[in-house]
């Protein structure tokens, strides 16, 4: 046999992201990644500030504002900012998530500086205004409609969130409420500003083909100025354990065939149990030889999909595992079958082959990680201010590395009960004869 | 002291460094970057199949592409069974079991996938001679069995019906049926019965034809040495059978003979897809590619571009606005413009398009524009080659679109010497306004009616129906089917004769309804309570009052807790058409409902009766035969948002003379919930402090 011919230990791979880290005086944390085989830099700030810290009576700000500051700046006038970004050959993007709001540029290397200039004007003196409010208002409501309310299965983390969390804020979606965001005033958003986009609360990142000794000068040029602000207190939540299974349904209109999902509430992204869930929604589902896409979409035919992951956040994550039925299936047949997967993980270890195949997933998971220059900021930014530790870049594969057969087993049994779930039946909407 | 200078010293130097910089403006680029455009290294083999190597071993991973360039091919009444082949092939080979390959595959933490021309694999360097030998085994011997291709065949009849409302894959598929007409490669697409009509033999006869080296090439790229990947590639592709795949000629599709709107009518869509689209013979070896690129950069290729500006960043009606415009070497392409808009917004988003349209072939771009969209590609050239796929897809490029060799290496002299005027002819020659197909793909009674009085530069646009299938239909009608005779009155007055005549109706002062459902594990209580002019709604969470309504002259407020919030004026004006001790009664003194046809509810025919309002707006069914009210939908829009609701009414009972609905079925946003009367009381415990 092949399998026997091949050697497959832990070998090391000789393979590290280099990288330097300060602080500014005024707390901006600043990572710098030099690796000159391409002309091309990227720049990306990372503010801590998500859907996460919005007040409950204003959710969506953190994406709304994200909008917001791409409208101009005191040096940058209304609509140019995409205009400079293109003309310098660039090209960029923000995005908002729970517990953080991102923005990056790549550059061709000659244009490192305009990007620099780029995100010292936005942090240091945006323009918001009516004008801006106003249009991104539009935008906004549209982006809702094309992501949430006109797309197949749209709204299910929506569904999902809002009855697995209970206090914490994760019970809302990034995207908000229009209502809130109508109802908002010019100066909640001033205020909004004022508290969270301050160096201190920031992680500049710049990689790709740099001098490092030049880029310090003008990163301390550009945002040096900026004054630091009041610190940020954060609220904590802590949600009651779910003793009881949740069974909730949502009707979608855009959809013909219904989905079962079911979320499970998991601990913040730092615990190493939630490496350990990374890993069993990897054995579940990842792959045509894992063990619900082989036994439900290929052996017993009764899903056309089936999918497993563990959305991993900094305060508490959710592990959601479902299916879609094929034909005559029901959900609580798919239920049934899923859970019979779940219960031999708790019950029994892994395979040594299975745990094998498990080692080389992450470790190429690991090396693919860092294949760009944009995806290494990102990660470096990510690791730093949602984890405390940049390094992770390079040690993470570690951690996946340590995990025991037996602690699978474990944390599958902590986790992963019946009545510590929300049963979530996302189906079409209710026949109506026409 | 000597440190307290040094620090001072350094202070000024910051200063002065700092003063340097000025803010104001946009500091200056540096000097362009040099550009250093590697080659693959090639060979062929005797087969035909070429390959390409990229060595770089910055990461310690290996990819293969094997891509088969291909004339396109017509599926006809088989539609689906490239689809098929594609899903079949990569099931393991002759000799190794589907099991076997995919668990090793997964073993070895890689990839493989097939598509029907295609294959692609990726894994870390140390696994690639392996994987690239899996690779050729499942392409060169595969493992078709019939049951995995009942399997793959239930599969896709599932996801093609799952696709059935999705609106922007409908639109998708009409827009390319329309363009290219359904008897072409390109404008074909696949149903549920075309895949019926596909058997294993027409997968393997597929496969025999197409599958075959004669226009192969494999590209491997990553941490491999290029004689290393050489000797492999001969070991296990030279097996592979020399041989040429048919070829067919087919009909050149022409565009529309005057410009159009194409609608198809989507009854669940909240935005409409809209495209403006035409045929380009466009080729990558043709002079003016660069500059058709440019142009359409200019038009509608980004978020910098003049569509979005215009529609999203000016007019807020859409999320994005773009245009594409693709090349072939094979047929004509597309020139497409699109937006995904809001329903209200449909026939303004059209005519803005139009406008950028007509703008492009009618006045030069300016000079910013240019250098701006030059910087682009320039730039995107430059971040491009970050990336070792790009050497590779260069090469195949001037390979497979007969490019001259130096085509990559002049592409940034040949991009910056492009003029205004150069632009000016391209938009005219690919795109115009006089012979573009408008596909609309929407809510067609939200959107028809201004849709049909859409006229550009003074002229009234044709309009045309489709099917989802792209078949030339019916316009959709909302009210033909009503008998001579039948009126809003006449339906108005059969439904009071139906709940105990007008006489009994008129006679009561005051209505109390109150029913009970259950929802999220709680019990959920409405109580209505109405006089002619008042109307107070309370809804009740297992017993504790959770929100309130109440409207009476010109007031109309919400309560929560002990909050009143007053809503917004012009919802108050549009209730006013619905007070009453039934809301037909102010439905018929309103005015303002329309009859606009019938529909089927549950199985009974129902006379459809709408009452219009900005904020809110309301459908009323009416069963044909009994005339009692079978079922009430109302669209709720405040600040921007929009709710739908929908109650059905069963199982009507006598209550002091009275017919009241002893069940509701409600969908109130996603949930759905069955609730029972109570209590209908008639003139009695209802006092004008319950409207407070």
């Amino acid at each position: 046999m092949f399998f026997v011919l091949l050697f497959v230990g832990s070998m090391a791979i000789a393979q590290e992201v280099s990288f330097e880290e300060y602080d500014l005086d005024n707390g901006l944390h600043v990572i710098l990644h030099q690796d000159n085989t391409a002309p091309v830099v990227n720049i990306s700030v990372f503010y801590h500030v998500g859907a996460k810290d919005e007040n409950p009576n204003k959710t969506g700000f953190a994406h709304f504002f994200e909008h917001l500051l791409f409208e101009g700046t005191k040096n940058i006038k209304r609509g140019e900012w995409d205009k400079i970004v293109a003309s310098n050959g660039g090209r960029g993007n923000a995005t908002t998530n729970q517990d953080r709001t991102y923005y990056y540029e790549t550059f061709p290397s000659n244009s490192l500086e305009v990007g620099l200039w780029l995100e010292s004007e936005r942090l240091m003196h945006p323009v918001i205004n009516k004008v801006g409010v106003d249009t991104q208002s539009e935008v906004v409501q549209e982006e809702r409609r094309l992501r949430y309310d006109n797309a197949p299965y749209g709204r299910w983390r929506e569904q999902m969130f809002v009855n697995l969390f209970k206090k914490h804020p994760y019970r809302w979606q990034t995207i908000g409420s229009m209502e809130h965001l109508a109802g908002a005033t010019l100066e909640d958003f001033k205020e909004f500003n004022q508290k969270f986009y301050v160096p201190n609360n920031a992680v500049l990142v710049v990689a790709g083909d740099i001098d490092t000794d030049k880029t310090k000068k003008m990163i301390q040029d550009y945002f040096g100025p900026i004054p630091r602000g009041a610190k940020i207190v954060r609220k904590e939540f802590v949600e009651d354990p779910i003793a009881e299974t949740i069974k909730t349904k949502y009707h979608d209109p855009n959809i013909q065939i219904p989905a079962i999902l079911m979320g499970y509430r998991t601990p913040a992204q730092t615990e190493r149990d939630a490496y350990v869930l990374d890993v069993i929604s990897t054995y579940l589902s990842d792959g045509k030889s894992s063990k619900l896409y082989k036994k439900l979409v290929d052996e017993q035919k009764q899903a056309l999909q089936v999918f497993a992951f563990n959305g991993s956040q900094e305060d508490y994550g959710a592990y959601i595992v479902g299916a879609l039925p094929v034909g005559e299936t029901s959900l609580a047949d798919l239920i049934a079958e899923i859970d019979e997967e779940i219960v031999k993980i708790q019950t029994d270890l892994i395979s040594e082959r299975d745990y094998q195949k498990l080692q080389n997933k992450f470790e190429n998971l690991f090396v693919n990680a860092n294949s760009s220059i944009a995806g290494i900021a990102n990660s470096l930014g990510t690791y730093h201010m949602l984890y405390g530790d940049t390094n992770l870049i390079n040690t993470e594969i570690d951690i996946y590395r340590s995990i025991s057969r037996e602690e699978i087993k474990e944390v599958a049994n902590k986790y992963l009960k019946p009545n510590q779930r929300v049963e979530l039946e996302y189906l079409p909407e209710a026949p109506v004869q026409n | 002291m000597k440190k307290a200078i040094y620090i001072f010293v350094a202070c000024l130097l910051m200063q002065g460094l700092q003063a340097q910089i000025d803010r104001t403006k946009m500091p200056e680029p540096g000097p362009s970057p040099e550009i250093n455009l590697q080659e693959p290294k090639t060979f062929e083999l005797n087969n035909g199949l070429k390959v390409m190597v990229v060595e770089n071993s910055k990461l310690p991973r290996v990819s293969i592409q094997l891509s088969l360039d291909n004339p396109p091919i017509l599926e006809g009444d088989k539609a689906g069974v490239s689809t098929l082949t594609g899903s079949l092939l990569g099931n393991g080979s002759k000799t190794i079991s589907k099991d076997e390959f995919n668990e090793e595959v997964d073993f070895l933490g890689a990839q493989i996938n097939f598509g029907s021309q295609s294959a692609f694999a990726a894994s870390l360097s140390k696994y690639f001679p392996r994987i690239l030998e899996l690779l050729a085994d499942a392409a060169i011997n595969p493992n078709f069995t019939e049951e995995e291709f009942e399997k793959e065949k239930a599969k896709l009849i599932t996801a093609l019906q799952a696709g059935e409302k999705d609106v922007s894959a409908i639109a998708d598929r009409v827009e390319s049926a329309l363009a290219y007409g359904k008897g072409h490669p390109y404008g074909e697409f696949t149903s549920e019965e075309t895949v019926n009509n596909v058997t294993l033999g027409d997968v393997r006869k597929f496969y025999s034809d197409y599958f075959v080296p004669a226009n192969a090439y494999l590209i491997i790229i990553g941490d491999v040495k290029f004689e290393e990947a050489q000797e492999l590639v001969t070991t296990h592709f030279t097996p592979w059978t020399k041989a040429s795949p048919p070829s067919f000629s087919y009909s050149k599709p022409s565009d529309v003979q005057y410009t159009q709107v194409n609608f198809v009518d989507m009854p669940n869509a909240v935005q409409s897809e809209i495209s403006v689209q035409n045929l380009v013979d466009l080729k990558m070896k043709d002079e003016d590619y660069l500059k058709a690129l440019l142009a359409n950069r200019i038009l509608g290729g980004s978020g910098t571009a003049r569509l979005f500006l215009n529609l999203r960043e000016d007019k807020g009606y859409t999320y994005g606005s773009y245009s594409r415009i693709g090349n072939d070497k094979y047929a004509p392409a597309i020139f497409r413009a699109t937006a995904s808009v809001r329903n209200m917004v449909t026939d303004s988003s059209v005519v803005e398009i139009l406008r950028e349209i007509d703008r492009i072939t009618k006045e030069p771009v300016t000079a910013e524009e240019l250098k701006n969209v030059k910087a682009e590609y320039v730039g995107g050239f430059v971040i491009a080659l970050e990336r070792p796929e790009t050497i590779a897809r260069y090469a195949m490029n001037i390979e497979t679109e007969g490019l001259p060799k130096d085509f990559y290496t002049t592409y940034l002299e040949r991009i910056n010497a492009i003029t205004a005027e150069d632009i000016t002819h391209a938009a005219q020659k690919y795109f115009g306004t006089d012979k573009a197909r408008i596909v609309v793909t929407g809510k067609g009674s939200d959107v028809i009616e201004n849709l049909e009085k859409l006229s550009y530069n003074g002229k009234t646009i044709p309009m045309r129906y489709y099917s989802k299938t792209a078949d030339i239909s019916e316009k959709p009608e909302y009210g033909a089917d009503i008998p001579d005779g039948v009126t809003v009155e006449s339906v108005l007055s059969r439904y009071f004769e139906a709940i105990g005549g007008k006489a009994e109706v008129d006679k009561i002062q005051s209505l109390k309804l109150v029913y009970e459902g259950s929802a999220m594990g709680a019990t959920i209580k409405l109580e209505e309570k109405r006089t002619a002019d008042k109307y107070a709604q309370t809804t009740y969470m297992n017993d504790s009052p959770m929100m309130g309504v109440i409207a009476k002259g010109d007031e109309l407020f919400m309560k929560q807790g002990g909050n009143k919030v007053p809503l917004p004026p012009q919802m108050q004006k549009d209730l006013l058409a619905f007070m009453g001790i039934f809301p037909e009664q102010g439905i018929a003194a309103s005015g303002l409902a329309k009859l606009v046809g019938t529909e089927s509810i549950d199985g009974k025919e129902a006379y459809k009766i709408e009452v219009p309002g900005e904020a809110v707006k309301a459908t009323y069914f009416y069963d044909t035969e009994s005339g009692l009210k079978l079922k009430e939908a109302t669209v709720i829009s405040m600040n921007g948002q929009t709710q739908n609701q929908e109650v059905t009414f069963k199982d009507y009972q006598e209550v002091d003379g009275i017919m009241f609905p002893s069940l509701k079925i409600g969908t109130m946003g996603p949930q759905l919930m069955e609730s029972k009367l109570l209590e209908a009381v008639i003139n009695k415990e209802v006092t004008e402090a319950d409207f407070e």
